[in-house]
């Protein structure tokens, strides 16, 4: 027998009461934190902001270690790596030159159309703190907060493409909820065909993708990107690649991977919602004579256009 | 009691936010809260009150982002079946220490998945636990011993 049930009787009773008190407690905590109050969201900033610098020590030495290890990999391999790169660099610049002939073409175009060109996009970069550290939730913490200029619902960026978006943000640190997560909505749009969908996380690595349209001709191997949609995360970034699980689901293995997320960019994107109208530069004005007559005709669709936009 | 424990246990909360598994390219650190809060509640739950393990769970609720009072909740209800089953546990040989682990992981993680289905009203996918409690049993004896040195040293200094 326990020799402290003996000897200690009222401790045992004490501890007995005090474990049913915990419990009732811990339940009526998770049933409250449902409402999502202000209490417990002001604790979580101030429990995060706080343990943000702690967190950062500690990934010190593991960002190190990992750094070692890759270095070992990289001389492993390294002349294999230098062939394939000179390869890449080979095709690369083909691609190269074919993509400066078509930005300039596309520029001409955007004159010609008097397109609405987007703003350029601040970013603050910072590195992942730490891991989501539970198995049902996919966020991580960014050194980044308030003070850098980061905001909820802006979106987050590594070198490979889109990792999630900012949900959180206290004056030094902000929460990223990843693609992966249960939560992670983001709406997207499916190369080249051009087919939109909302990327749904349900907390496995494969993010689902839903609203599709049921004729859409979509196929393994299709780019997602973002779509711009709802504004708040920028067009045209790099998600992932359209995959087939074995059950014969399309989903997404996104380009960043998961588990090395590292040095991160926070976009500062704000939705061109008030920008002026862009006049044509005066190279491509139209012809000189009966100019009036034509930028009066032309003064309608412009601002009816820009009225639909604000 | 002493805080020392206490302390190992926050220590452990922050541990498990420490992005590891950057090292290996794979995402889930250990449960190291449940290490700590199963250790103490065989060896020495005196030193371990329940008010401590809610103040455990919940640090590593607030941190984690998830649902408030999921992995209080969890732990405490888990802290109470250990305690309950501890005569057998604490004597026993290494080995069914260990044992004794895996079957309290298996519980919480099961308990823990139970509760964020019904929160979110579908059944998540459980690959990501049953992974998560994987490698927390894995590790345990590591912790195990480090916990039974502290433990040692904490009843010399008293």
């Amino acid at each position: 027998m326990d020799p402290n049930r003996s000897t200690l009787p009222f401790r045992e009773f004490s501890h007995r009461i005090s474990l049913v008190f915990m419990l009732t407690l811990a339940a009526a905590l998770l049933l409250l934190g449902r409402a999502e109050t202000y209490v417990f969201d002001r604790a979580r900033q101030v429990v995060t902001d706080l343990a943000a610098p702690l967190l950062e020590i500690a990934s010190r030495p593991v960002a190190a270690t990992r750094h070692i290890i890759e270095r070992t990999d990289e001389y492993a391999y390294v002349f294999d790596e230098n062939e394939r790169l000179r390869a890449e660099n080979a095709r690369l610049l083909a691609w190269k030159e074919e993509a400066q002939k078509l930005q300039a073409k596309l520029a001409r175009y955007e004159a010609l159309l008097n397109v609405q060109i987007d703003p350029a996009i601040n970013y603050a970069s910072g590195r992942v703190v730490s891991d989501s550290g539970g198995p049902f939730v996919d966020t991580v913490l960014v050194n980044v907060g308030a003070e850098k200029g980061a905001k909820s619902g802006q979106a987050v960026v590594d070198t490979d493409g889109l990792i999630g978006r900012i949900v959180s943000t206290g004056p030094k640190a902000s929460r990223v909820l990843l693609l992966t997560d249960l939560n992670s909505r983001v709406p997207v749009v499916i190369e080249p065909a051009h087919y939109k969908a909302v990327l749904a996380g349900d907390n496995t690595n494969w993010p689902k993708l839903e609203y599709l349209a049921s004729q859409s001709a979509i196929s393994p191997g299709d780019r997602v990107v973002t779509s711009g949609d709802g504004g708040l995360i920028p067009p045209g970034l790099p998600v992932g690649l359209v995959i087939q699980t074995s059950s014969g689901e399309l989903r997404v293995q996104t380009f960043s991977d998961r588990g090395r997320l590292d040095f991160v960019r926070v976009l500062q994107y704000e939705f061109p919602s008030k920008v002026k109208r862009q006049d044509p530069p005066e190279v491509l004005g139209g012809p000189v004579e009966g100019e009036a007559a034509e930028a009066d005709a032309a003064a309608p669709p412009v601002s009816a256009a820009q009225a639909a936009r604000e | 009691m002493t805080v020392m424990p206490f302390a190992m246990g926050l220590a452990c909360v922050l541990l498990a936010f420490v992005p590891f598994g950057r090292i290996f390219g794979s995402a889930l650190t250990p449960a190291f809260p449940l290490m700590a809060i199963y250790y103490w509640a065989v060896v020495k739950p005196e030193m371990f009150p329940p008010v401590a393990v809610l103040a455990v769970g919940l640090m590593f609720d607030l941190l984690s982002g998830g649902a408030i009072g999921l992995w209080a909740l969890v732990y405490v209800v888990t802290y109470a079946v250990v305690i309950s089953q501890r005569m057998l546990l604490v004597n026993a040989p290494f080995s069914a220490f260990w044992i004794g682990f895996l079957a309290t992981a298996v519980f919480a993680g099961f308990l823990a998945w139970v509760i964020v289905s019904v929160i979110h009203g579908i059944f998540v996918p459980p690959s990501s636990v049953v992974r998560h409690m994987a490698v927390t049993v894995a590790v345990f004896p590591i912790f195990a011993m480090l916990f039974g040195r502290i433990q040692t040293r904490v009843l010399q200094g008293g």
